[in-house]
């Protein structure tokens, strides 16, 4: 009766905020979108009672969220310089190898949860672009035996809306407005919304996109089989999921080597640069509670996915997660 | 408790009509999405009692209810949304229906024949999977699952020439069997297989140069190989090749060469229903029917002549007296 009661409220928030998204064709709203969900959650009492891991210590899940937006909130500046100071710029390589394993088609749209600072709609838009380009360079290539008749006949085609647009979601608002910034440095203009949401219960629609990212930010995620769902859900058919995260690796030299970058060094990069040591504690503790690549691998496979294949970088340092809505 | 989740089912489908008569987000055609949101929603309220669709339910592992009803009410939401896009592909609801029984590799192979149709325009590469697929009603992003591409699609386009072609052989050799068709003579049995399979390309001949070269590339040859070596090994059952010595072997080879070169040759004919490569077959066949008789007759010849040798030498040795023994 209580768990019946709590998914009524939880629907009666949903059908509020469902309706604002129906009358508006593009997606991008401020916080009503974030007190919906959280007042939704304070109604449930059961999720107080539960605890949960928040690096190596443990919180009550509603608290988890909370903290994990803190982090987030404290480290959003410095985030790019301190991914290049962690990773020794490697993660720019994992970012590519998620781009090229996507292989996106012109018209695609993409949706990137956790996308934060942006990197990967970033990648998405330039690689769609290349594309389109090139697939244009090869029609006019080939119309170059045709008459001027047919040439012109041509034009008025390459004006069609194959429009790729990506959709960069997160929960945490300074993250989007670096990520906002970014894009205006870049000159990026269009092709990217930015929309703040949950990634346990995203605002969008069902069957809304072709691919669904989530680059470096499940493990942050309370409920993952939640957000999974979520995921099985925006996803048109026959979308694919894409899940690029830290994970466990499997060589024992290459492990002891990678705990003891982790723990000594990450954290003191942390407060020279970013002046930040326990935020970055957190997140060498938060990839070592995450679960492994076939646990990882399962739960994708019980959210409804299906051809779930992992690719380990790097020795297992990052996996690279991929299944189909089908 | 039941009577309320109606209530809200039906107040959601209400609202879904309003969302699908004011905002045409999706974007299916929008001037028949009325009609098929009413006529959707007459259906639903008969439909209500009825178990939900598989796809939506596939997640059917999670234990708890809550997960179930979240999934129920979504459903609703969902096949309201994905009316205008059920309707639109009758294909999906089979599909929906046969989820259950459909491996993975019926559904790549299904993708994968309605791609071959979009070659022509795309040639073989990864924009035709895509046009396949989005034919099918499925996101770009499953081209994805094809992790060899072009490949895998002109792989699968051959094998699927090699079991219509033994179909046709079989058809042949049972009315054989029937006493209902003459049997034929090999030279001519090879013939006409070999004119039957290369016939199959005459719909794609303009871009099969492009499967070739990729049939070449290293990770294919062993698929491609193995392909066409049990096509020809169908060719020669079906001729009533028993053999079980070196004729196996020479047999074989034979007709590869001999099909490879009248492919080659028929990439480059311009005649009309390609005469000239029918002629080309001709000779070649003729050339081999030709070398088997001279092989015999070269046999033969040599055997007298080595009977003649050695008689001679006896009748010398006669004359000189060296076989006498005295």
């Amino acid at each position: 009766m209580a768990a019946s009661l709590r998914l009524l409220v939880r629907r009666l928030a949903r059908l509020s905020h469902r309706s604002i998204t129906s009358a508006a064709a593009n997606v991008s709203w401020r916080s009503g979108c974030c007190l919906c969900p959280s007042s939704s959650r304070c109604l449930s009492d059961a999720a107080e009672d539960r605890s949960t891991h928040f690096g190596f210590e443990t919180v009550s899940e509603a608290e988890k969220a909370k903290r994990v937006y803190k982090v987030f909130e404290n480290v959003a500046q410095k985030y790019d310089i301190m991914n290049d100071a962690m990773s020794l710029g490697v993660h720019r390589l994992w970012k590519d190898m998620l781009l090229h394993a996507m292989h996106p088609q012109p018209g695609a749209r993409l949706l990137d949860v956790a996308g934060g600072t942006g990197d990967i709609s970033f990648r998405f838009l330039d690689y769609v672009y290349y594309q389109q380009e090139r697939q244009k360079r090869r029609a006019t290539g080939s119309s170059q035996s045709l008459s001027w008749q047919d040439i012109s006949d041509k034009y008025p085609d390459e004006d069609r809306p194959q429009e790729s647009r990506a959709v960069v979601c997160d929960i945490n608002k300074e993250m989007l407005k670096v990520g906002k910034q970014r894009a205006e440095s870049m000159g990026i203009i269009s092709g990217v919304s930015w929309v703040v949401g949950d990634a346990e219960e995203l605002p969008f629609d069902d069957d809304q996109f072709d691919i669904y990212t989530i680059a470096f930010g499940i493990r942050n995620v309370t409920h993952i089989n939640q957000a999974l769902q979520e995921a099985f859900r925006v996803l048109k058919p026959g979308g694919r999921f894409m899940c690029l995260e830290f994970s466990k690796v499997t060589n024992p030299i290459l492990a002891s080597l990678y705990d003891a970058y982790s723990f000594q060094v990450i954290p003191v990069l942390g407060e020279v640069i970013a002046g930040d040591w326990k935020s970055y504690q957190y997140l060498v503790e938060s990839i070592r509670k995450f679960p492994d690549q076939e646990e990882f691998k399962g739960m994708i496979e019980d959210a409804g996915f299906c051809c779930v294949q992992y690719f380990n970088f790097t020795g297992g340092v990052v996996a690279l997660h991929s299944g189909f809505k089908l | 408790m039941a009577a309320l989740l109606r209530g809200l089912r039906a107040g959601r489908l209400l609202r879904g009509l309003t969302s699908v008569v004011a905002a045409p987000t999706s974007t299916h055609a929008q001037g028949s999405s009325l009609r098929r949101g009413f006529h959707f929603a007459a259906l639903k309220l008969q439909d209500e009692s009825k178990s939900d669709k598989p796809s939506v339910s596939s997640s059917s592992s999670s234990s708890s209810t809550i997960t179930n009803e979240h999934h129920q009410a979504q459903s609703a939401e969902q096949d309201n949304e994905a009316a205008s896009q059920q309707h639109s592909d009758p294909n999906c609801s089979d599909q929906e229906q046969d989820e259950d029984f459909e491996t993975e590799e019926q559904r790549q192979t299904r993708i994968l024949t309605a791609a071959v149709e979009f070659v022509p325009l795309h040639g073989w590469s990864m924009e035709a999977i895509a046009a396949g697929a989005e034919s099918l009603g499925l996101s770009s992003a499953s081209t994805g699952m094809f992790y060899n591409g072009a490949g895998d699609m002109v792989l699968h386009f051959i094998s699927q020439c090699n079991s219509k072609l033994t179909e046709i052989l079989a058809e042949q050799h049972n009315q054989v069997q029937l006493g209902q068709a003459e049997p034929k003579k090999t030279a001519d049995f090879l013939r006409d297989a070999v004119e039957t399979r290369l016939r199959m390309y005459i719909p794609y001949i303009e871009t099969w140069p492009q499967a070739m070269s990729i049939l070449l590339l290293p990770h294919n040859i062993p698929d491609s190989l193995k392909h066409l070596s049990t096509m020809v090994d169908d060719i020669w059952y079906y001729a009533g090749d028993r053999s079980t010595d070196m004729n196996w072997y020479t047999k074989r080879a034979v007709l590869t060469g001999l099909y490879n070169t009248t492919e080659l040759v028929m990439l480059q004919d311009s005649s009309l229903d390609f005469q000239d490569t029918w002629t080309f077959l001709d000779n070649r066949i003729q050339d081999v029917v030709n070398m088997a008789t001279t092989a015999k007759q070269m046999q033969s010849t040599g055997e007298a002549v080595a009977q003649g040798l050695m008689g001679a030498a006896v009748t010398l040795k006669n004359l000189t007296g060296l076989n006498q023994r005295r």
